[in-house]
């Protein structure tokens, strides 16, 4: 079984810089953010909440890539999300699942507390279920790498679930700082206005 | 709930240049849902719960979108988590529409909702209108909607038993 970093790593060298990523809460925002500082990451999105967050985005801009860097405890905090993906269908949208298969253990040197995945709970099977046809599970680096760049030149929804190791015993060093939210929030939402011609900040008229 | 009335809120909505909705339906405001799903110029996501919706919406709203969210009484309770996150965090406006069961004079056993949703909008900091007259409807929602936007964060606007049925 691979890491999360190294597939993070992965994730790194393929995506082009345009693809809006929006990274769930923990060592998926903190490693991203270590790995690829640009502006075009959303961070630091909360328990069911990632994915739901991504739909949102993929369907206000139906022509620009976004991948969801979400989690087992973090998906599953709010399921239903799945079969809101499958039928409102975003051709543009990928949902990476780091699946660790436990609560709290990222930050630790021993696992936390089971997630319903470490039991009988198969999140691609859960996928395919909810519609999403082609979810796949990769468990190794090489099929990582196929099936991302298949999701990113394919027409969409995907959903890659990545079986990792429980722990991150090879996390990298913290050389950059990872924006606060308001602070991501604006370098994240200024970005997309100028990429994309779109109106998102400055609707208030002023004053003082 | 008479479609006159439905169509009030929907005017809304359009006046205050909502062009996104999400939200779960609820059987007092079912004419809203319907209406919105239907109108060409709003896209409406419907989800499985309202916490969902809030992400949905918030996600649309850095797509350039003008979010609105739909929510029952009940709703916003489930949405709260991610609402006060969205609201105290990240700072993102987004308008939450509410038809407000449980109000005074709410004749049905929803008093429940008067001792959750003013209190839940308080502690999440969400400013909020309570309209009591269907002739403020309109005007309401987008004055609301102004707010949420220049203030970047979710307003809320609460249509009372008076004003809708």
């Amino acid at each position: 079984m691979v890491t999360r970093l190294s597939l993070l790593k992965e994730l790194s060298a393929l995506i082009a810089d345009d693809v809006l990523v929006v990274s769930s809460i923990g060592n998926n925002s903190g490693f991203w953010g270590q790995l690829k500082d640009r502006e075009a990451n959303l961070f630091h999105v909360t328990m069911g909440m990632c994915t739901s967050t991504a739909l949102g985005l993929a369907l206000a801009l139906p022509n620009r890539k976004v991948l969801a860097l979400d989690a087992d405890g973090n998906l599953t905090l709010n399921l239903g999300v799945l079969g809101t993906v499958a039928n409102e269908a975003p051709k543009n949208l990928t949902i990476v699942l780091m699946d660790n298969r436990n609560y709290l253990g990222s930050n630790k040197k021993e696992p936390g507390m089971p997630t319903a995945t470490a039991g009988k709970m198969n999140l691609e099977e859960v996928a395919k279920g909810c519609g999403i046809a082609g979810a796949c599970t990769v468990e190794e680096v090489a099929g990582f790498r196929a099936e991302v760049h298949k999701a990113l030149s394919t027409d969409g929804p995907h959903f890659i679930r990545a079986r990792i190791e429980a722990l991150d015993n090879d996390r990298p060093p913290r050389n950059k700082r990872v924006p606060d939210p308001r602070e991501n929030k604006y370098q994240f939402a200024g970005y997309i206005q100028k990429t994309e011609g779109v109106e998102i900040l400055g609707s208030g008229l002023g004053g003082g | 709930m008479k479609s006159e009335k439905a169509q009030l809120v929907v005017n809304g909505l359009k006046e205050a240049g909502i062009d996104f909705a999400a939200g779960v339906p609820d059987a007092q405001f079912i004419e809203v849902y319907k209406m919105v799903e239907k109108d060409p110029g709003i896209r409406y996501v419907g989800t499985a719960n309202e916490a969902e919706a809030a992400g949905v919406g918030f996600g649309a709203w850095f797509g350039g979108k003008k979010p609105a969210l739909l929510l029952a009484t009940s709703g916003l309770l489930v949405a709260t988590y991610h609402l006060a996150r969205i609201n105290l965090l990240h700072e993102v406006p987004m308008l939450v529409v509410i038809p407000y069961r449980g109000d005074i004079g709410d004749p049905r056993w929803l008093g429940l909702y008067k001792k959750t949703t003013e209190p839940g909008l308080n502690a999440m900091d969400i400013p909020y209108r309570i309209v009591s007259r269907s002739a403020d409807i309109v005007r309401s929602i987008k004055e609301c909607n102004e707010s949420a936007r220049a203030w970047l964060k979710p307003v809320a606007v609460l249509l009372n038993e008076e004003a809708l049925w």
